[in-house]
């Protein structure tokens, strides 16, 4: 088999065991690889009602045949577990050299499961996994934690941990490494309950590839592809780009979404933050892009420089009511040293201003910031990792938290499934109102993707129910397809029909003979699968919707919804029936 | 006509927004003024063959986004220029 190893490594943390695990090369080109091999992963090793933060949640790293090959941007891996957050499957992205240092283990995956007796270190060498204690560790950020590791265990490791806030079990903790982060789902927090501060990974043996020649000359090609227009916008703004074109036209969501624009827009956008507060740009290990911008703060406070993405921006600036950039630069850079998805942190932290605003209170003598304030939320973003005071709440997210502070405040908690809603206001964008609404991990755009069509001429604003749920779909099964090959949904624009040339560069890579169809139903049977997780899950229809305050704003909901659930082959209550699960050739 | 820049050709532009005065109310020619009003976006933007966009660019009629040169902008209407990757 080429591209792959065709075997996971399986690591039991109560125990001190580890086992090569087989994989069959029927199920891998089933599900791929990424995305779609750790949810197949999930689906098979995670019991039934197997509590989130608890030993038998499988926390699921997994790789793909693209990943090593010299392919732009196709160094990620995907994390997987049940999320703490929604309690249905979590899966998350991240980049750069720790995926190629876990395809060169001799696996195409790495699962954990149990959990340590005191705080420990994976050590993955190759084929051989051990397990070291890690107290010096606690307390540290994820850059200073994998700093510590590799100056003991060597530079050829690369290293994942998690920072405080997963150590604490924060609802929304995510994992570190090279800088990047597997952000959303508090996969974090699932590594924390685990007593796991890191996972340090170093190997030499990369599976063959089978046509190396022609799979070079491609990658070559796809290379010249991603330097053009289609990526400039990331290449030369980054996704912070995105803020003043979504103000502009109305989608930029403020103040916990009870506004649709924001007065202080323009000292945000990412053009004028690139002039005033950039710094340079970075990229992530075999990619062609670098759409990672840093940038510095340029006030008389604290000087910070740090990374930062539309999603924080927006997060920790608009949605909290904050104007002032050097604001939301210290915000951010905490979050990444804390280990917080920044998405949550500042979601939560707006419905403790809603609350505030209100006048419902969350916790007797302790400070909840308002709207605007700052040094409010540099204080209460620290409250959250330390699990201090309000923080203890606010580090259950939105759902839980309004369900214990009751007092309507669910009617503000703007999040689906638990997890918080990204920077992108459905009310506007109804193509991605459904696709927020039926994602399976929760309000994800990245995982659904319908934002393409709301913003592109693909459908007319007086498009049929029926078109719009098809729509969401295909971009549903695109992104799945995306994401299992690990290849960054950044270079969309450089394929004219991306299942066709994923599936050249698929059969390059593995000698399998592929076709876009096959990749094509591969992103559908991707999705599928995750919904089954869900539905083993606990899942019910119910769990398909937005949050309150905007549901009244889309009134063709429940009818996309139910669209949709035909359009995938569904029951009309959103379960599978077997005939589809055949028709998709499951596993 | 006045068209506002978004993202990489407001950093070319070095301006939020440019007014044109096309000689019809197409986005062809809305397009080619734009060119010959900001020479910076020749290339990166605009071909400078056709003077049309480049892939990768769109533009949008408020919410109404479109690659379509015979659409007609409406009288008083803003023309906004902006990458066809909307993601992020």
């Amino acid at each position: 088999m080429h591209g792959y190893h065709g075997r996971y490594l399986r690591v039991d943390l109560t125990t001190g065991d580890a086992a090569d695990e087989p994989l069959e090369e029927q199920v891998l080109r089933q599900v791929v690889g990424g995305v779609g091999l750790a949810s197949y992963l999930l689906n098979e090793l995670c019991p039934v009602g197997a509590e989130p933060l608890g030993p038998a949640n499988p926390l699921v790293l997994a790789t793909s045949p693209f990943v090593g090959t010299g392919i732009t941007t196709a160094a990620k891996l995907a994390v997987a577990a049940r999320s703490p957050q929604t309690g249905f499957v979590g899966d998350s992205l991240s980049s750069s050299y720790l995926a190629i240092n876990l395809k060169r283990t001799g696996f195409d995956a790495l699962v954990v499961t149990g959990r340590a007796a005191g705080p420990t270190l994976l050590v993955v060498d190759g084929p051989v996994a051990r397990l070291e204690p890690a107290e010096d560790l606690l307390g540290l950020a994820p850059a200073a934690t994998s700093d510590a590791v590799r100056a003991r265990f060597g530079t050829g490791f690369r290293v994942a941990a998690v920072g405080l806030a997963g150590e604490r079990q924060v609802r929304y903790a995510s994992i570190v490494n090279d800088g990047r982060l597997a952000g959303r789902t508090g996969a974090g927090a699932v590594m924390g309950s685990k007593n796991l501060k890191a996972i340090a990974i170093r190997g030499d043996r990369l599976p063959t590839v089978a046509e190396p020649r022609r799979l070079a000359e491609a990658a070559r090609a796809l290379a010249a592809r991603s330097l053009g227009p289609a990526t400039a916008k990331y290449r030369e703004l980054g996704t912070a780009a995105n803020l003043a074109f979504f103000e502009r036209i109305g989608v930029l969501p403020s103040r916990n979404w009870a506004d649709g624009g924001f007065e202080g827009a323009g000292a945000l956008a990412g053009e004028t933050l690139l002039v005033e507060h950039g710094v340079d740009r970075h990229a992530c290990a075999a990619c062609t892009v670098g759409c990672d911008h840093h940038y510095r703060t340029r006030d008389a406070g604290p000087a910070v420089e740090t990374r930062l993405e539309y999603e924080t921006l927006f997060a920790l600036g608009p949605l909290c009511g904050i104007a002032d950039p050097n604001a939301v630069l210290r915000a951010a850079a905490r979050c990444d040293e804390l280990g917080l998805d920044a998405i949550s942190t500042g979601a939560t932290i707006a419905w403790a201003m809603e609350c505030r605003k209100r006048g419902v209170s969350l916790c007797r003598g302790e400070h909840v910031p308002a709207f605007g304030d700052a040094d409010g939320v540099l204080n209460t973003i620290d409250a959250i990792a330390r699990r201090a005071g309000v923080g203890d709440l606010l580090a259950e997210g939105t759902r839980r938290a309004a369900e214990v502070v009751g007092q309507g405040s669910a009617e503000w908690a703007m999040h689906v499934k638990g997890l918080e809603m990204p920077g992108y206001d459905p009310r506007k964008l109804p193509t991605l109102a459904l696709g927020l609404a039926v994602a399976t991990r929760g309000a994800c755009h990245n995982r659904s993707s319908a934002y393409e069509v709301d913003l592109s001429d693909r459908l007319g604003d007086d498009a049929s129910i029926d078109a719009r749920a098809r729509a969401a779909a295909e971009t549903e099964d695109g992104a799945a397809l995306l994401d299992s090959l690990t290849l960054c949904k950044f270079l969309r624009g450089c394929f004219r029909d991306l299942p066709a040339e994923a599936a050249e560069l698929y059969e390059l890579v593995t000698g399998l003979p592929t076709t876009g169809v096959d990749l094509r139903r591969a992103g559908a049977r991707i999705v599928n699968l995750k919904k089954l997780f869900n539905i083993r899950q606990g899942w019910t229809r119910s769990d398909d919707s937005l949050p309150p305050r905007l549901r009244a704003d889309v009134p063709d909901l429940d009818a996309l919804i139910a669209a949709y659930y035909r359009v995938r082959g569904w029951n009309a209550d959103g379960t599978i029936p077997a005939s589809t699960l055949q028709e998709l050739a499951f596993v | 006509m006045r068209v506002e820049l978004f993202g990489v050709p407001r950093l070319l532009a070095g301006r939020r927004a440019i007014e044109v005065e096309p000689p019809s109310p197409t986005l062809a020619d809305a397009a080619r003024a734009l060119g010959a009003a900001c020479p910076a976006l020749v290339g990166p933007v605009l071909d400078p063959a056709s003077g049309w966009l480049v892939e990768g660019y769109t533009f949008a009629l408020e919410t109404r986004f479109t690659r379509d040169p015979a659409a007609c902008v409406p009288p008083r209407a803003s023309v906004l220029l902006v990458a066809s990757q909307a993601g992020g």
